[in-house]
């Protein structure tokens, strides 16, 4: 009897409470639709925002936990993990408002949508903080499965399962390879599957640098790529995303990646961190390849939702500019990044959905005169592209600008300089829109534009859209402006993090000048 | 080398082969219901392997879920498809099959020498030491691995309501008129793009 009373002193799960209050939730929302039925479509989707605010707020509390181990090492509640868990968390909480006008309209069922949609955010909490191989793998898993669900959530458009079948393919044979890299660490280390464990032990089993390291390297790298869809890997998401339901389109593009960078940073950084040249190699490929066709290939779209997923592929690329610079202000300037990557793709996802509601289309050339007919989803969706391209006063200006200066610092002109030239590119498509929407003359309107309904708030489900319009409107023009919070936020989780911590100091010996100014 | 010894090597080395020519048939033959058959022989073949490892339960395990289950779910997937199709040869197969071919091999080369030469340090723990690897087991379950066992429920309960949203027969809303917005009846509200011939859209299509 005293095995139980032994482990359960030591398991520390409080350090769960965010994902206990999640999964409390997604039990709610499950029981309270079967017994309620299709009226609790009314008060659901709040019960779910709630959930996953009071989820946030626990996060907060368990800020510079001094004991951040749980489950006997398999999951780490350390303050990366945290702010990771917040950006998922919230992701989830702005999605949800925008679903539910979208889901209702198409006749299927919202409870068990939004049960999906949380089950996806707590694979990818679990996954910010998974210190350990099974865990990241069934974490992973339950991310995907939710997520090929949600793709083929409308079951009657031929474009939805076509998209889920070739999300559920791609994404079990990158699973497949993942597990195999996976289990090539496992042999390596002598048999252990905590992180911490492997990293100590593989220099002492392989001295050094093997032909097996670099292998399971390979493998893990393919199926995280896979996750934050990097260029060689990226052939799913145009298709995808075309044909799933836009608020599944959101949801992968902001929670699913920053889920994808949180296992990255935290599984090369500790189990890979003997062969760290090759990874920087590895993802330095990777980031040049998806700026440059990212960019490239979105210029000749003529989908909104297309133009959009080879928009996130870049972004992408973006952010990798951070986890190659592998300073303290390469980590907190990715963190930075995604967080105001977040509100700004959100809030074009948001217009984006308005607009398709109103008019059925997603066509860049039927946006032609909006401003005429709907001058606010003009201004919003101009603000969050002009912001997803980086002009200056809004907040991805200042993402990318962070981006970039911790790239020249740790020395990557190249890269940085590649990334300055693909973020012009990017704004010729951004602005595209935007002029499709502003500059045309009444008489050039498209035809879904002549037929604009009349704009009307109060329909159900309405209501919520708007509020999280406004609320990601408002934090990309003023996250910028206003950075330093979240600026002493990134900073702080990042070196207040050991694993991150112990690895820089190996980085960070050539340049001792790095002077973190904190004026912008 | 002991009797023991030499009927572990021999009866490791009939598994093994019967492995392989059991997955190449999978590959290869053209019948999927022979495929099928030949899948189920290789997961029994699997098993082996973990008894000759001591891996009991794993074996046990490994038929009652990929025999008894998944494998007779993918036999019953196929009859309930009766749908026959003939498919039209595509000119130039055998490069593809070729290319196909030549990759595999590749990461076979790759992949056998990474297993040759890497120094695997091997756990020396004999198998008496434990004598019973259920119980093993669950100690493990209930210690560090108590918390991918749990979240492993809550996988397999969205799994299971996926599976009846995919299966479940809707009732299909009648499409209302123009009411401000678009309502669809389980389908995307945007329209499919209009499909165009081929030389036109060259350039979009990526």
């Amino acid at each position: 009897m005293d095995f139980s009373s032994n482990i359960a002193a030591q398991l520390n799960a409080g350090i769960i409470l965010p994902e206990g209050i999640v999964i409390l939730t997604l039990m709610v929302i499950l029981v309270g639709d079967l017994i309620v039925g299709r009226n609790s479509a009314r008060w659901l989707p709040y019960v779910a925002i709630a959930g996953l605010l009071t989820s946030i707020v626990a996060l907060y509390f368990q800020w510079d936990t001094p004991d951040p181990d749980a489950f006997l090492g398999a999951f780490s509640g350390d303050n990366l993990s945290i702010v990771f868990r917040g950006i998922i968390a919230l992701s989830t909480a702005v999605t949800i408002p925008m679903t539910i006008r979208y889901i209702q309209q198409s006749g299927t069922s919202l409870a068990e949508f939004i049960g999906i949609m949380l089950t996806a955010t707590l694979g990818g909490m679990f996954l910010s903080g998974a210190n350990e191989l099974v865990m990241i793998f069934i974490s992973l898993e339950m991310l995907s499965i939710s997520s090929y669900l949600m793709t083929g959530y409308m079951k009657r458009d031929p474009r939805s399962n076509e998209a889920a079948l070739k999300y559920l393919l791609i994404g079990a044979s990158s699973s497949a390879i993942f597990l195999y890299g996976v289990s090539l660490l496992y042999g390596l280390s002598g048999g252990e599957t905590n992180l911490n464990a492997i990293a100590a032990t593989i220099p002492d089993v392989t001295g050094g640098q093997s032909l097996g390291l670099a292998i399971a390297l390979v493998f893990v790298i393919a199926g995280i790529a896979f996750k934050i869809s990097a260029v060689p890997f990226h052939q799913w998401t145009p298709d995808v995303y075309e044909g799933s339901p836009t608020p599944v389109v959101a949801f992968l593009s902001v929670g699913s990646k920053a889920a994808g960078f949180a296992l990255a940073i935290r599984m090369l950084v500790t189990a890979f961190a003997l062969v760290s040249e090759q990874w920087h190699f590895i993802f330095t490929a990777l980031a040049i390849l998806s700026m440059v066709l990212g960019n490239v290939v979105a210029l000749a779209q003529t989908s909104m939702k297309r133009m959009l997923a080879y928009s996130s592929i870049a972004q992408a690329g973006f952010v990798m500019i951070g986890l190659i610079a592998g300073t303290d202000a390469g980590y907190s300037s990715m963190i930075f990044y995604l967080l105001v990557y977040l509100f700004m793709n959100l809030g074009a996802f948001t217009c984006v959905i308005l607009f398709a509601l109103r008019t059925g289309t997603d066509q860049i050339s039927e946006y032609a005169g909006l401003y005429h007919k709907d001058p606010a989803i003009t201004l919003c969706l101009s603000i969050c592209l002009l912001s997803l391209g980086g002009i200056p006063p809004l907040a991805g200006f200042f993402g990318k600008i962070y981006l970039f200066w911790a790239g020249w610092q740790a020395g990557m002109y190249g890269l940085v300089l590649l990334g300055l030239v693909t973020s012009v590119v990017s704004i010729y498509y951004y602005i595209r829109v935007v002029k499709m929407m502003v500059v045309k003359e009444p008489q050039e309107m498209s035809e879904s534009v002549k037929n604009y309904p009349e704009i009307n708030w109060t329909l159900p489900g309405m209501r919520p859209m708007q509020v999280g319009l406004i609320i990601s409107v408002i934090a990309t023009s003023l996250a910028g402006i206003l950075s330093n919070p979240l600026f002493t936020l990134t900073t702080d989780s990042v070196t207040s993090t050991p694993i991150l911590q112990s690895a820089a100091v190996v980085q960070e010996l050539p340049t001792d000048q790095m002077e973190i100014s904190d004026n912008f | 080398m002991n009797l023991a010894e030499g009927v572990q090597l021999v009866s490791g080395g009939i598994l093994a082969v019967m492995m392989i020519v059991t997955a190449l048939g999978v590959v290869l033959l053209s019948n999927i219901v022979y495929s099928a058959f030949l899948l189920g022989g290789v997961f029994i073949s699997i098993s082996g392997l973990y008894i000759l490892l001591n891996a009991d339960f794993v074996a046990a395990a490994q038929i009652l879920i990929y025999v008894g289950a998944v494998n007779v779910l993918i036999l019953f997937a196929i009859m309930l498809v009766n749908k026959r199709e003939d498919f039209k040869e595509i000119p130039g197969r055998w490069i593809r099959n070729a290319s196909t071919g030549v990759v595999c091999a590749g990461l076979f080369a790759l992949l056998g020498t990474m297993v040759l030469v890497t120094p695997w340090s091997v756990d020396s723990t004999s198998p008496a030491v434990i004598e019973n690897t259920i119980v093993e087991i669950g100690k493990h379950f209930f210690s560090d691995f108590l918390l991918p066992f749990e979240l492993a429920s809550v996988l397999l309960l969205m799994a299971m309501v996926g599976a009846i949203i995919l299966a479940r027969r809707d009732l299909i809303p009648e499409s209302m008129p123009r009411q401000e917005t678009i309502s669809t009846s389980l389908t995307l509200p945007e329209r499919p793009r209009e499909l165009t011939s081929i030389g036109a859209t060259s350039g979009e299509e990526n």
